[in-house]
């Protein structure tokens, strides 16, 4: 079964919209609860005095979320650096990919980018998996001149209509990748990406997904390039 | 697995569940602890703590004592911190705990001896720390005298009253992660130590610069080398700083030995090289006449202006390093009695804006400022040292009571190597360092031992820890 990763700043009132929430109702989910501390604190000391307060914070929203329909189980950790402790969690439950928190309302339209060094299967099965028979519509976004991009956009979107899954093409040649990605973004309800390899661009402007979710204020699914063991 | 039990007049009682540890993170029974420091942030602790003292300090007092012999009170030194080293690692793999020597020994030996051993920790911290800030305001009117403005010694005080407020203020408000800072700190220093480590080998053993006259190597006999390694113990109080943070390493079955024991060679070897290289550049009488700085003339007198300032740069450095890395120290011993119930709980509360424990860092930050205010180097070291030594002779003690009746629970990743000759060494020596002190640090240290039994005996009397995980 597929499985998503949704962290939650529990203690900080951080709250899932409830069209997230309806997308992610075909699969499994974590609901990973997660306190960040400063350096001065063990997490230990942290989790004495909040505990209670995380624990039931959690309860409450693992409830919205079987409500939607998914399976959901809740996990709640201390920590003093958040990246860590989704790759680490991620790794346990062998999620398939992690959900940056967003705006939305209804999903009725997913923009599904394959510009740069994603594995393109693994983000095309997952959104097969996602949308499974519900009437949702897919874009498939390119930014790339390269030789044979035209030809890859459209057999990814043949295979997504194979599955019965309403696919348009968006084929961008000029300009930058990511401002074009920005421009696509309107008339979508949520971006599903592939995670991409560390990189020097990665490392001096942040996680192309995260400045995506920035960009665009509503939820990304980042489907992950290797996966933990099922456990 | 025996059970904590009792209470304090308060009511309040031990913490007691059962957790599993795993090599990313503590999970207890609703939430998981995530480790976050690897083997850079234990070694930026072990040695950020350490680096301060017995580089930028130590060097003039101990030749002024020892002599050129100041090298071997160095090593010996080096030699204990090792044979403890050995024995507090195969402690924090059994019990990946904040808390360290505190934790080892009130489960070994009991609450008594834990009472004692974790708030004198408390304690020793807090003389380590007000010794490092007085190291510090000593470079600090070095620094303001480079740049030109001559500020007496009458400000060594001030300015260390000061710094040790900042940092204490700035713990308790600054969220940022200060942790790679804190390895860059220790990187870079270690550059600087490297470049003057190598210069000034190579003018000691006559390759460059020019020939120093050979001095006897230990004028005043073998005594003083005992008693100047007694003093210059403090330099070594870093590893121990790492088991404080045992519960927040990653795969701490590998890092946490890695680090301790790694921490004190490579300051050991950095502690005996610099003394070398300082008596053999100015000699050990010129080094003892200037005190605490002395380090700076070595530099100016290998490297010329340039090296001085290096130096003094390195010395600002090391000594705010070892300070801060010593709160941060403290606010965790604190944390680990009171969750024992041998303090009250509400010393480890928690500040709801910043998030930050702020009444354990005030408690660690107004007796540090107060011990800041007596300027007593030499004493504050020993009183360090002393409380510092009394854990270590303790946690191999612990070791050896655990080992020779091993409960269930026991099952350490590490285990020490020539057992029982090295913690049976390491407690003997420990204890044995303690009789070469000063009189007044002697009295001083039993006499915060004897409070910290009554405080015990009046606050927790009945309040029971040993075998309990």
């Amino acid at each position: 079964m597929t499985r998503v990763l949704v962290p939650v700043e529990i203690l900080e009132g951080e709250s899932v919209a409830a069209g997230l929430m309806d997308l992610l109702g075909t699969v499994d989910v974590t609901v990973l609860g997660y306190h960040v501390l400063p350096e001065q604190t063990p997490p230990d000391q942290a989790r004495e005095q909040y505990e209670e307060r995380a624990v039931s914070a959690l309860e409450d929203v693992a409830d919205e979320f079987r409500a939607a329909g998914g399976a959901t189980e809740p996990r709640l950790v201390f920590t003093h650096d958040r990246q860590q402790t989704v790759d680490r969690v991620a790794d346990e439950v062998g999620a398939r990919a992690y959900a940056i928190n967003g705006a939305t309302g209804e999903v009725e339209r997913l923009l599904v980018p394959l510009s740069g060094d994603v594995a393109v299967d693994r983000v095309l099965g997952f959104v097969a998996d996602l949308v499974g028979n519900r009437d949702i519509a897919v874009t498939l976004f390119l930014a790339s001149a390269s030789e044979g991009a035209g030809e890859r956009l459209e057999r990814a979107a043949s295979r997504l209509r194979e599955a019965g899954i309403e696919t348009t093409t968006e084929h961008v040649l000029a300009g930058d990748p990511f401002d074009a990605l920005v421009e696509a973004v309107p008339d979508h309800d949520a971006i599903v990406m592939g995670q991409a390899a560390p990189s020097l661009s990665a490392f001096l402007f942040g996680d192309e997904a995260e400045r995506l979710a920035a960009a665009s204020v509503g939820p990304v699914l980042v489907v992950r390039s290797v996966e933990g063991l099922d456990g | 697995m025996d059970e904590a039990s009792g209470q304090n007049i308060d009511g309040e009682a031990p913490v007691a569940e059962t957790v599993v540890e795993t090599e990313g993170a503590t999970v207890t029974e609703n939430a998981e602890l995530e480790r976050t420091l690897g083997l850079s942030g234990g070694l930026a602790i072990g040695i950020g703590t350490m680096i301060g003292a017995g580089i930028f300090v130590f060097p003039g007092l101990a030749a002024g004592r020892a002599g050129p012999a100041a090298a071997a009170s160095f090593a010996i030194g080096a030699v204990i911190a090792l044979l403890v080293a050995l024995p507090a690692s195969e402690l924090a793999t059994a019990m990946p705990k904040s808390g360290g020597g505190y934790y080892f020994i009130s489960r070994g030996l009991g609450a008594l001896a834990g009472a004692v051993v974790g708030l004198s920790l408390w304690f020793g911290l807090v003389f380590a720390t007000a010794f490092y800030l007085v190291g510090f305001g000593f470079y600090a009117v070095d620094a303001l005298g480079l740049a030109g403005v001559a500020a007496g010694e009458g400000l060594v005080i001030p300015i260390a009253l000061l710094v040790g407020a900042g940092f204490t203020v700035l713990n308790v408000t600054g969220t940022e992660n200060a942790a790679k800072l804190q390895n860059g700190v220790v990187a870079l220093l270690l550059a600087i130590l490297g470049v003057f480590l190598t210069f000034g080998v190579l003018d000691a053993v006559g390759v460059v610069g020019r020939p120093t006259a050979p001095e006897r190597f230990a004028p005043f006999g073998p005594f003083p080398v005992l008693s100047t390694a007694a003093l210059v113990f403090t330099s070594y109080l870093g590893f121990a700083q790492v088991a404080t943070v045992a519960g927040e390493m990653k795969a701490p079955g590998r890092n946490l030995p890695l680090a301790m024991v790694g921490s004190v060679l490579v300051v050991g070897v950095l502690y005996v090289a610099t003394i070398f290289v300082a008596t053999s550049a100015i000699g050990s009488e010129a080094l003892g006449r200037l005190g605490e700085t002395a380090m700076v003339e070595v530099g100016g007198e290998l490297l010329g202006p340039a090296g001085a300032l290096a130096i003094v740069f390195g010395g600002l450095l090391a000594t705010m390093s070892s300070a801060n890395a010593s709160v941060l120290s403290t606010s965790r011993a604190i944390y680990a009695v009171s969750k024992d119930a041998l303090l009250p709980r509400r010393a480890s509360r928690i500040n709801l804006r910043y998030g930050t424990p702020h009444v354990a860092l005030g408690l660690a930050g107004g007796p540090i400022l107060a011990l800041t205010a007596t300027g007593q180097v030499e004493i504050l070291a020993e009183v360090a040292s002393f409380l510092h030594l009394v854990m270590y002779g303790l946690m191999c003690v612990a070791l050896i009571a655990l080992r020779r009746d091993e409960p269930e629970w026991y099952d350490p990743d590490f285990r020490v190597p020539g057992y029982p000759a090295v913690p049976v060494v390491g407690a003997v020596a420990s204890f044995a360092l303690i009789g070469f002190m000063q009189r007044l640090s002697q009295v001083v240290g039993l006499a915060i031992m004897a409070a910290t039994a009554g405080w015990y005996f009046y606050y927790a009397g009945d309040v029971k820890l040993k075998g309990a995980l």
